[in-house]
């Protein structure tokens, strides 16, 4: 073993694991989204499963805007750049065949303009944009 | 200069016979070894606390139930970070962040309620930092989690450490 291997092990040996920082959208994802979606995006009865679904609403004509404008969204407790912020990361990490082909990122300027108008029928909206998926 | 020569020969010749590679080998094996039990010591436990606590689990005071609504598990056959037998962990939760004191650092806690059972009754347990009114029900602590598989019935709840939510620069 060289010397400077020595040092690499024991370093990673020596090293915490590495915290969520401040405000990072994973921790929010926890605080807002996790209690029902769970820490998988999974979710629950009740609750859409955001793996490998999350990222088909950005294919059909609407969809951006409904996971904007879905309760979940609009009304946490997030900032529009926060919000734009763990939409990316929900994206990257629940769908990452979406977020590999061509995903365009939200910002905050684009959520604050979504928010802002109310989802009446959310059930029957979503049913809406599911029924126009691609089947695959 | 002979004599010199001969101090280091000697020092080497008997060096060689006092060790091998073998101890060399087992002496780097024990550093290693020392290095991965480092962090296990008390004081970096102190730092990384999501592992074991520090306080009592079974006191209200307790860090981690700074927003607890309920009867703490861990008075109730469960711990505070496992349901009692007989009762199931709701996964649908609600959850906050406490600071440890220990370390000044804020901890997302997950409040899961554990159900199936009738109430618990020991424990009770009503800190309410951060608690919001229940029409932002993400931040309320009176709604009961029980619901679906795990059965409707409430008997107590755990704090779980899910994540750190802050570093203390």
């Amino acid at each position: 073993m060289k010397p400077g291997t020595l040092v690499l092990v024991v370093g990673l040996m020596l090293g915490a694991p590495l915290p969520a920082s401040a405000g990072s959208p994973a921790v929010d994802y926890m605080l807002e989204c996790q209690g029902c979606h769970l820490p998988d995006g999974a979710g629950a009865p009740d609750v859409p499963d955001l793996r490998n679904t999350v990222g088909r609403f950005l294919a059909v004509p609407g969809g951006r805007a409904y996971l904007v404008q879905v309760p979940g969204s609009s009304q946490s407790a997030l900032g529009d750049a926060e919000l734009a912020a763990v939409l990316n990361w929900m994206v990257t990490n629940f769908d990452p065949g979406t977020a590999s082909a061509g995903f365009q990122p939200f910002d905050g300027e684009e959520i604050s303009t979504l928010r802002v108008a109310p989802l009446v029928d959310v059930e029957g909206v979503r049913r809406g944009l599911v029924s126009q998926f691609a089947t695959d | 200069m002979k004599r010199l020569d001969a101090f280091f020969d000697g020092a080497a010749r008997n060096l060689a016979r006092r060790t091998s590679r073998r101890s060399f080998l087992g002496q780097l094996g024990a550093a290693l070894l020392g290095g991965a039990a480092l962090p296990l010591l008390p004081v970096g436990r102190a730092a990384g606390a999501a592992g074991e606590p520090t306080g009592n689990p079974e006191d209200c005071a307790y860090w981690r139930y700074c927003a607890m609504d309920g009867f703490l598990a861990s008075c109730c056959g469960g711990s505070h970070r496992s349901c009692p037998p007989g009762t199931e962990m709701s996964p649908v939760t609600w959850l906050g962040t406490c600071r440890n004191p220990e370390d000044g650092r804020d901890y997302v806690i997950s409040y899961n309620d554990c159900c199936g059972k009738d109430i618990c009754g020991k424990c009770v347990c009503m800190r309410h930092e951060g608690d919001r009114p229940v029409y932002i029900p993400s931040r309320n602590n009176d709604i009961v989690w029980c619901m679906g598989d795990a059965g409707l019935v409430y008997n107590s709840t755990v704090a779980i450490v899910v994540g750190v939510a802050s570093e203390d620069e």
